[in-house]
């Protein structure tokens, strides 16, 4: 990204903190719009910004263009010497050219068993590949600074750029997606390069920032990123549902650093 | 928008009235500023609230953020409650007290997939709400003394002095014989009933996909699938209307029966029946051996 010379001809953007040229619309870092008003709740929660339909912005020597509104795709034009990790069934379509790989991961029993993907799959430059999940949603488009940690929920990671690391944890005693018990997050770390990280949030995105200490409570099929920094537990209310007398459960958020949710989420069971 | 000197307008959605200074009725939501959209055959389409719009009840609020799948961020102040379904809490601030309101008849509630507990939440702070599927949030302020009938399933929440009950919802059929007889209910087994007591309300509902709105004259009749009715008034008649079409040749045996039926909802004016674009494609089941009352078409 090229900076202008003068401040004054530099707008940064609202959602990724980029600085970008005035004659600008969308952000070159992040795709949100920049001549939107910045929607936030009187409760402090950002909206995370509505790709318009064909945005393009860049990251290394490579292009990202998200297409549609209803369940929109990232498609990316990947430079030679770069690459994209992604989970292989939300590969949409490929450049035949495109050549993959795999990246093997631990604990691959248990990332089956909890309903995770064994193999990360590996897109290489050059060539063109595409991306969706399978439902109406937002894609949520993180640059990653150096030096960043961002724990994501499963099942909801799209592909993120070859320069940030992934790993990841089972959380004990949080509501899964699907069923059961446990939630698997995703880990997503920069070292030395910025990176960058797209996210499938179902439904709508919300994102706030959470001050030293400061606390909110999160129904955990809402979950959708935060800042490692903040703190996740699970707390049970005092309240019983259901014929066997269940308890309920909520995700304690504890900061500093971002929280991101969705709005759509598959609930408690009633019965 | 219906404006009159003194600068206010009844909006044409909640039927209240405000003053005209805002962008969207401080009652329901609805935008203001938007012309109505009504199709050829009567049917009025309620526009979205619009993102971050507010609505106002008691000394409290509540702001829809979003429009996908739109959460209703309630700021509740000291003594102002709301209920709802606990699956429905996306977050809340901890200063938000939460207890469990214990519903009667839990057996029957259970058998028809509803909520055993319904949660109240007493400020002050934020608790939002949303449901899990692309549509609308409708808000239906209610005048003290008045009722709306609610399909089961599209309840979000509603204010504290908001009373609710439930019955069964008269509107069933059964298909096969013995051991395989089966009764279906279209519309679901309950519906719910809200009367708003001790003063107006507000009642939040989610309507799957897009909402419009017809408000029938006495006597007036429409069809409608069973499971996009979201709500209406209790003014309106409802029963069961099987339609056989004329097959042609081929309209013999199981074929007249029940491939080609047409099970619908007939309801009759006056009051106003709100529908959802989105709803559960027919049950494929059996011949129909008895039913609800219901009137009858042979093509």
């Amino acid at each position: 990204m090229v900076l202008p010379s003068r401040d004054m001809d530099r707008i940064e953007c609202q959602w990724c903190k980029a600085q970008n040229d005035s004659g600008q619309t969308t952000c070159g870092t992040c795709g949100a719009p920049l001549d939107a008003r910045n929607l936030v709740s009187d409760s402090g929660w950002k909206e995370a910004p509505r790709l318009k339909d064909m945005t393009e912005f860049k990251f290394s020597n490579s292009t990202c263009q998200v297409e549609g509104e209803l369940v929109p795709v990232a498609e990316i034009n990947l430079a030679q010497g770069d690459s994209v990790f992604f989970e292989h069934h939300v590969l949409l379509w490929k450049d035949e050219a495109a050549p993959l790989s795999a990246m093997s991961l631990g604990g691959g029993m248990k990332r089956m068993l909890g309903g995770m993907p064994m193999v990360i799959s590996i897109a290489h430059g050059p060539g063109r590949v595409a991306f969706s999940r399978d439902a109406s949603g937002e894609v949520v488009v993180l640059p990653l600074h150096p030096s960043m940690e961002l724990d994501v929920r499963e099942h909801a990671f799209l592909v993120a750029s070859h320069s940030i690391s992934y790993s990841f944890e089972r959380i004990k005693g949080m509501t899964n997606v699907l069923h059961g018990e446990g939630m698997y997050l995703d880990r997503f770390v920069t070292t030395g390069e910025q990176g960058i990280l797209l996210l499938h949030g179902y439904g709508n995105v919300f994102q706030r920032t959470l001050g030293e200490g400061e606390k909110i409570l999160v129904e955990p099929g809402g979950f959708l990123y935060k800042d490692s920094s903040v703190q996740m537990n699970t707390v049970q209310q005092n309240v019983k549902t259901g014929l066997m007398r269940h308890g309920m459960y909520l995700a304690e958020m504890t900061g500093p650093g971002r929280v991101g949710i969705q709005s759509m989420y598959v609930h408690h069971h009633s019965e | 928008m219906t404006t009159t000197e003194t600068s206010t307008y009844t909006c044409r959605f909640c039927r209240l009235p405000s003053d005209a200074s805002g962008t969207s009725c401080p009652n329901c939501g609805a935008p203001v500023d938007v012309k109505s959209v009504v199709s050829d055959s009567g049917w009025q389409e309620q526009p979205a609230v619009k993102d971050m719009a507010r609505i106002q009840f008691g000394q409290s609020t509540c702001q829809i953020e979003g429009t996908y799948v739109p959460t209703a961020d309630f700021g509740l102040a000291g003594d102002d409650s709301i209920y709802f379904s606990h699956h429905c809490v996306l977050w809340t601030e901890p200063t938000v007290q939460m207890t469990a309101m214990p519903m009667a008849g839990g057996w029957n509630r259970v058998r028809a997939g509803l909520p055993l507990v319904m949660l109240e939440a007493r400020g002050p702070g934020h608790i939002a709400l949303s449901d899990d599927a692309p549509g609308e949030v409708v808000a239906i302020p209610i005048q003290h003394g008045h009722s709306v009938w609610v399909r089961e399933h599209r309840f979000l929440a509603a204010t504290g002095n908001v009373n609710y009950t439930w019955q069964q919802s008269g509107i069933w059929i059964t298909t096969g014989a013995g051991n395989d007889q089966e009764t279906h209910f279209p519309l679901g087994m309950f519906i719910d009933i809200f009367h708003a007591e001790g003063g107006p309300g507000l009642l939040l509902l989610h309507s799957p996909g897009n909402m419009f709105i017809r408000d029938l004259r006495q006597g007036e009749t429409i069809c409608i699938q069973p499971s996009s009715l979201v709500y209406k008034d209790p003014t309106v008649g409802m029963q069961l209307h099987l339609e056989y079409p004329n097959a042609g040749a081929m309209n013999f045996g199981w074929h007249s029966a029940f491939s080609y039926r047409q099970v619908w909802l007939r309801m009759w004016g006056p009051g106003r029946v709100a529908v959802q674009s989105v709803f559960e494609r027919p049950e494929n089941s059996g011949q129909i051996t008895s039913h609800s009352p219901a009137t009858r078409t042979v093509w």
